[in-house]
């Protein structure tokens, strides 16, 4: 049981996680059709960013909220200099190659600043030693602080997405670029927004995993990704709740599977899941059925 | 630019340049240094896996994300069957080719009901969980550590068809392959096949409507694909003699999808030039040392950027999709639109339809018939359900009730390529058709259905194929001169103005000898002296017995041609008659007050 | 302004001139090449070995050379560790007629994809950090080596059976964890084939885990199930972070055993004082206090030029005991080759190879080393000590700790 409960929780908080990285994919998907494929390397550099400057003895959360800022930069950047121009290129899939190319030259220019090695990411709250007794079970409060910090940041973003007039015009553009455009929706910045809040994510998620991790490394991020993709089809895309839901399938699947059956089986396993949904229900669990529009 | 463009299409893209270059490279290796020797070989992988990159992307827009798994699924194939089941590498490659391909059809299945999107993620995972089974299987696959001692040329282990190879001899009979290879995929991608991937890359929808089933397609797209990477890698694993999984990963996969995105989709010589670009770069950039990760970055955020269209795009003219001696071919004697057989049965009745989407009825119960020879039109208001009618009949939409009947035979609920096939046509309310053809392309795209080619023979080029290729075309030439498009017939698309759209999509219509055609507001944006073309060929198409349906709110152009005149509003029949009886109808006058007559979508 | 352009022009002279004399003298040079990850995500492996071989070459040409030439690194290629470019590399280095000593590729994978043509080019080649055995000997340990490549690195058998005669003597249910590379898996295989020579009975819950993972719950839940005294990692020392730091959300606290990786900075700086505690093996010799005299040579020639970086490691007058894999096994390698030229008195492959095959009683930074055309790796068991992570003094040291 105990063994149970803690395979649970590492599941539910690390698929939180890939729920929030595939959300931040889901953003520039709705709006452009696109996806930063470098957006493990932003997660990279947010992490490293604060790893760097808290060592350098800055205050936490001002490192924190400094490495978010150059995130939002950046992401300005992409958007305007490689995914703007790339999709005025019908059909070519530019997108996909200019944001894979941001994403490389972020990772070079971190190999160059901070060595290509590991660096330590400090514990932020809570260190790997805390944790509270229930029932009997340790629960180790870097898990909760994930999972709970995850779920957070769900929780405001759909409110936002829902409730304010940013979100509504989100949905539109998604719906429809050329009607909202008709009808006055300042397309431009919605697009930039949802990149620029895509970045947040990641980079939010990247600060997420280091914790669990420890270390950070300028490949890191790339395998995440790679699950927040599979968290999106899983939940289906586009949908928040979707991609929430697939995200904690995967993380709970993957330890589960690693825990009780093979743990050389634990990343084969939420690949296979993801075949699998292609196969049975490729709008996943929560996305509606594509409509044709003719 | 143009000129250099042209000069530089002419020279390579000619044969004897192109064969030059295969037998100076053959005689030629002799006098290079191993090393070059061995990044020759691995130009020529780089060279198959770009191409079959470029037939799946550029040529029929799907996505790939695992083509590392692919060319990995070949590079294993053929190492384990020959080191441990002992078979020849005669067996092996082809082997590995073969099995590639099954994968990439097993991976496709879904792809009739998924958008490219998803079939890109199904790639991707299965080039993830490839490497994954790799890793773990130690018993077949040497694992993590690798496999090791696959017969090579490295220490002369290799024998084909009994000849002890050394490096040199593989490089020519990898050269040999991949040329061949190469002239394959030039044949296929200027034949009817060809056409139909790229015809779904632009539009799925208007592909089905002539007849090109997508799902069958798509498969075919990555079955072929999958299959060159199969064969690239089935090669790959006698070239060095040692497998490892490191080789096949998704950074791989990656490398393989920028060369094709960087050389320019759908341009065969772009692919090569890219592969040159991305094989001899690593060396290159070396002198970048710490900084070569960020020069390649750069270079791929930017490439696209400055050149839109890839290395082809600023080099070279746009390829062509029509193989220049079925061009030669082509008579003067074509006929434009043949007489159609009555038939035995009622032409196309639809009975008691209704359509509905979520809550919205937009198609009521509606019941009306077509018969050979007369032109009915289908006017109404906006929103009132004709396009909704015509998407249920031409197969898109299935209907909550009611039967669509051909020729006695019922069609409701077929895919729409069947009923395409069937003869039932239709045109768009926004011409569907693909940017990057030229005019000719477009029309002889209409003739899917009618070709008997097989892929063999077609890939072979043989003199049947081109026979059947030139007859066609022939039509082709009558069509545009009927539709007063000859002038700009061999113009790319993209270049032309709107209203030529038009006359070529309801040409291209008329390629495919229908029995039936659909045409939704055929004159929207025409100019009068266009209208008047139009109206030239839509009744060329009464006078051959086709059955019309003409979707119009222009009221003279309707006036001129129409037999009977069917009006919709919300989604029912309020007026069935002819045009004189419409103008006097009550319940018309009622559904039109306050709107102009000529009011346009 | 006018002496100035005088200055500039006379340096420029200089320069010619003794760039005329190099390249005079570069005709008659030694010349050695090889690929490695110079840069990528592995680039400190190749940094470190490179390192090592220009300070074994500086050495060497201060002393006047080998056979009375120069030594000189004639091609240095980057393969990031990627084994296709290993082969393309190693083939361009392969053309170079001119080399007549090769070092293998940094790293198990490249190095397997370019052993066989090594071997059948026949140049004498020093393999500085590839573990798995296969690389050295084809058929396995024990069986004949290939002719022409010796190993100067802990071959994965030598460190497996170190670490099964400590575990398998002092454990009996014992927690495996290797990375899934050829790397991991092989050590992970001898390991537990190891522990279970020594104690039949033994228990050993055998896990794996890819590089990079962040999370390894599911692994540490199978070894807390089977009710593990102790657990033993085989793998990169960020790794060893992830699952040290694991071991603590679980609260366990059995105690911990790393391979070579454990010893690499991205372990302590990832862990922090966590780390006190964790024990495993490594080089003895470099890490030796007070340092031998051919340790201390090579010790002060890296601090002269290098300083006491982070391949060094937090210790400035002690270096970490992963510098003897990292840096001195090319150091050891290329000085092993240069006694071997001597010996032999040419740079001819089977004269080189026929002296390589009798080194013997050679002191290098790592070992002493014993060649003979059977037997082409040289460090032993004996060679490696245990380490353990000590708290003194609020901060943590590497302490060799005794038995």
């Amino acid at each position: 049981m105990e063994d149970f409960l803690t395979l649970l929780l590492a599941g539910v908080s690390v698929g939180a996680v890939y729920g929030l990285i595939a959300i931040g994919l889901n953003l520039t998907f709705w709006t452009t059709k696109t996806m930063n494929f470098g957006q493990g390397s932003v997660m990279m550099l947010c992490a490293m960013l604060t790893a760097t400057m808290v060592a350098g003895g800055w205050p936490q959360a001002l490192s924190i909220l400094v490495a978010l800022a150059v995130i939002a930069v950046l992401m300005v950047f992409t958007e305007t200099w490689t995914v703007r121009p790339a999709l005025k290129i019908e059909g070519s899939m530019g997108w996909a190659v200019s944001t894979l190319g941001v994403g490389i030259v972020l990772q070079g220019l971190a190999s160059l600043w901070f060595g290509s090695q590991a660096l330590a990411f400090p514990d932020i709250i809570f260190t790997a030693i805390d944790n509270v007794v229930v029932f009997g079970v340790h629960v180790s409060l870097q898990y909760l602080a994930v999972l709970v910090l995850a779920l957070a940041l769900v929780v405001v973003f759909e409110a936002l997405v829902r409730g304010t007039v940013w979100g509504q015009a989100m949905r539109a553009v998604s719906m429809d670029q050329d009607l909202a455009a008709v009808i006055g929706i300042p397309v431009r910045w919605i697009v930039l927004g949802s990149y620029i809040a895509s970045g947040l994510l990641a980079g939010i998620s990247g600060i997420l995993v280091a914790q669990i991790g420890g270390t950070v490394d300028p490949a890191f991020g790339f395998e995440l990704v790679i699950f927040g993709f599979v968290a999106a089809v899983l939940g289906g895309m586009g949908s928040t709740t979707g991609a929430l839901a697939g995200g904690i399938a995967a993380g709970v699947l993957q330890q589960m599977v690693g825990g009780y059956i093979s743990s050389a089986a634990q990343h084969g396993i939420a690949f296979a899941l993801l075949i699998l949904i292609l196969v049975v229900r490729p709008q996943g669990f929560f996305g509606q059925r594509e409509f044709v529009k003719v | 630019m143009i000129a250099v463009q042209t000069v530089l299409t002419r020279l390579l893209t000619h044969p004897v340049f192109i064969l030059a270059m295969i037998v100076a490279l053959f005689f030629g290796a002799a006098w290079l240094t191993p090393g070059t020797v061995a990044i020759l070989g691995f130009l020529m992988l780089n060279i198959m896996l770009a191409q079959s990159m470029n037939l799946l992307t550029g040529i029929a827009g799907q996505i790939s994300l695992g083509h590392a798994g692919f060319y990995g699924m070949g590079a294993y194939a053929s190492g384990i069957l020959m080191k441990t089941a002992g078979l020849p590498f005669i067996v092996t490659v082809p082997a590995a080719g073969l099995i590639g391909a099954l994968t990439g059809w097993l991976l496709s299945i879904p792809a009739g009901r998924v958008r490219e999107f998803y079939l890109a993620m199904m790639t991707l995972a299965f080039g993830l969980i490839f490497r994954e089974i790799v890793r773990e299987w130690d018993d077949l696959t040497g694992g993590a550590v690798g496999l090791s001692g696959v017969p090579s040329t490295t220490l002369r282990t290799l024998k084909v068809l009994g000849f002890s190879l050394d490096a040199l001899d593989y490089f020519r009979l990898v050269l040999v392959v991949t040329a061949i290879v190469m002239w394959l995929v030039h044949n296929f991608i200027q034949s009817h096949y060809g056409r139909a991937f790229y015809a779904i890359h632009a539009s799925e929808v208007a592909a089905g409507c002539l007849g090109i089933p997508r799902g069958g397609t798509k498969r075919m797209a990555y079955t072929l694909a999958a299959g060159m990477a199969g064969l690239a890698g089935g090669l790959y694993a006698h070239m060095i003699g040692y497998l490892g999984p490191e080789s096949f990963d998704l950074a791989r996969s990656i490398e393989v999808l920028v060369t094709t995105v960087v050389g320019g989709l759908g341009s065969m010589a772009g692919q090569i030039l890219s592969a040159i670009v991305f094989t001899f770069l690593p060396e290159k950039l070396q002198v970048f040392a710490q900084y070569q990760f960020i020069v390649y970055g750069l270079i791929l955020a930017f490439s696209l950027i400055l050149l839109p269209r890839g290395l082809a795009g600023l080099l070279l003219l746009p390829p062509r999709f029509i193989r220049p001696a079925s061009l030669r071919q082509a008579t003067a004697d074509g006929v434009a639109i043949r007489p159609v057989e009555p038939g035995t049965g009622a032409g196309l009745s639809v009975d008691h339809v209704t359509m509905r989407f979520g809550g919205l009825t937009a198609v009521d119960d509606v019941s009306l018939e077509l018969r050979p020879g007369r032109i009915t039109a289908l006017i109404g208001p906006n929103g009132s359900g004709k396009s909704t009618l015509v998407n249920v009949i031409s197969g898109i939409y299935r209907p909550a009730a009611g039967t669509v009947r051909f020729f006695g035979e019922a069609i409701t609920g077929l895919r729409d390529d069947a009923i395409a096939s069937a003869g039932l046509l239709r045109t768009f309310q926004d011409p569907r058709l693909v940017p990057r053809f030229t005019v000719r392309e477009n029309l002889l795209l209409g003739a899917h259905r009618r070709y008997r080619t097989g892929l063999v023979s077609a890939a072979l080029s043989l003199p049947a194929a081109a026979r059947e290729e030139a007859t066609f075309l022939s039509t082709v030439d009558a069509v545009t001169k009927m539709a007063g498009i000859a002038d700009v017939a061999d113009r790319p698309l993209e270049s032309l103005p709107y209203g030529y759209r038009r006359l070529v999509e309801v040409g291209r219509a008329l390629l495919a000898e229908p029995r039936a055609i659909l045409l939704d507001e055929p004159a929207a944006g025409l100019s009068e002296a266009e209208m008047a073309l139009l109206a030239r060929l839509i009744r060329a198409m009464k006078d051959a017995g086709l059955m019309v349906l003409l979707i119009e709110h222009h009221m003279d152009f309707v006036a001129e041609l129409v037999d009977d005149v069917v009006v919709l509003d919300s989604g029912r029949v309020i007026y069935h008659g002819d045009i004189q009886g419409m103008r006097r109808s009550p319940a018309v006058i009622e559904a039109y007050l306050g709107t102009p007559e000529t009011a346009h979508a | 302004m006018a002496i100035a352009r005088r200055s500039v022009i006379m340096a420029g002279i200089a320069t010619t001139l003794a760039a005329t004399g190099r390249r005079a003298r570069a005709a008659d040079t030694i010349k050695i090449g090889f690929t490695t990850a110079l840069t990528g995500p592995f680039n400190e492996f190749g940094e470190g070995y490179k390192r090592g071989i220009e300070l074994a070459i500086e050495k060497l040409n201060k002393s006047g050379g080998v056979l009375g030439r120069q030594i000189e690194i004639a091609m240095m290629l980057d393969d990031q560790l990627i084994p296709d470019r290993a082969v393309q590399n190693m083939r361009r280095v392969l053309d170079n007629k001119e080399i007549v000593g090769l070092f293998c590729p940094s790293g198990s994978g490249p190095t397997l994809a370019v052993i066989d043509m090594v071997q059948a080019d026949g140049r004498p080649t020093m393999n500085p950090q590839a573990q798995t055995p296969t690389v050295i000997y084809p058929g396995g340990p024990g069986t004949k080596p290939r002719p022409n490549v010796w190993t100067f690195s802990i071959q994965n058998d030598i460190e497996a059976n170190f670490m099964a005669g400590i575990l398998g003597k002092k454990f009996t249910r014992i927690g495996l964890m290797n990375e899934s590379t050829g790397y991991g898996k092989t050590g992970g295989e001898l390991v537990k084939s190891g522990i279970m020579k020594i104690n039949k009975d033994a228990v050993v819950t055998h896990e794996s885990y890819n590089q990079k993972d962040q999370d390894m719950t599911a692994q540490l839940v199978r070894v807390q199930r089977a009710r593990s005294d102790v657990l033993m990692v085989i793998g990169l020392g960020a790794d060893m972070a992830v699952i040290r730091k694991n071991m603590t959300r679980m609260n366990m606290t059995i105690p911990l055993y790393v391979s070579a990786g454990g010893f690499s900075p991205p372990y302590l700086e990832g862990v922090g004082d966590l780390a006190a505690g964790t024990r495993g093996s490594q080089f003895r010799k470099i890490s030796t206090v007070p340092p031998a005299p051919e340790v201390a040579e090579f010790l002060n020639a890296y601090k002269a030029k290098h300083g006491t970086d982070r391949l060094w490691g937090t210790d400035p007058n002690v270096p970490a005991p992963s510098m003897g894999g990292t840096v001195a096994t090319g150091y050891d390698g290329m000085l092993v080759m240069a006694d071997a030229w001597r010996r032999a008195g040419s740079t001819d492959p089977a004269a080189t190879i026929k002296a390589m095959d009798a080194t013997s009683g050679f002191k290098g930074v790592n070992c002493t080393y014993e060649f003979t055309p059977e037997k082409h790796h040289a460090i032993e068991v004996g060679d490696l000590t245990t380490y353990e992570y000590t708290k003194i003094d609020g901060k943590i040291a590497l302490v060799q700790a005794s038995l």
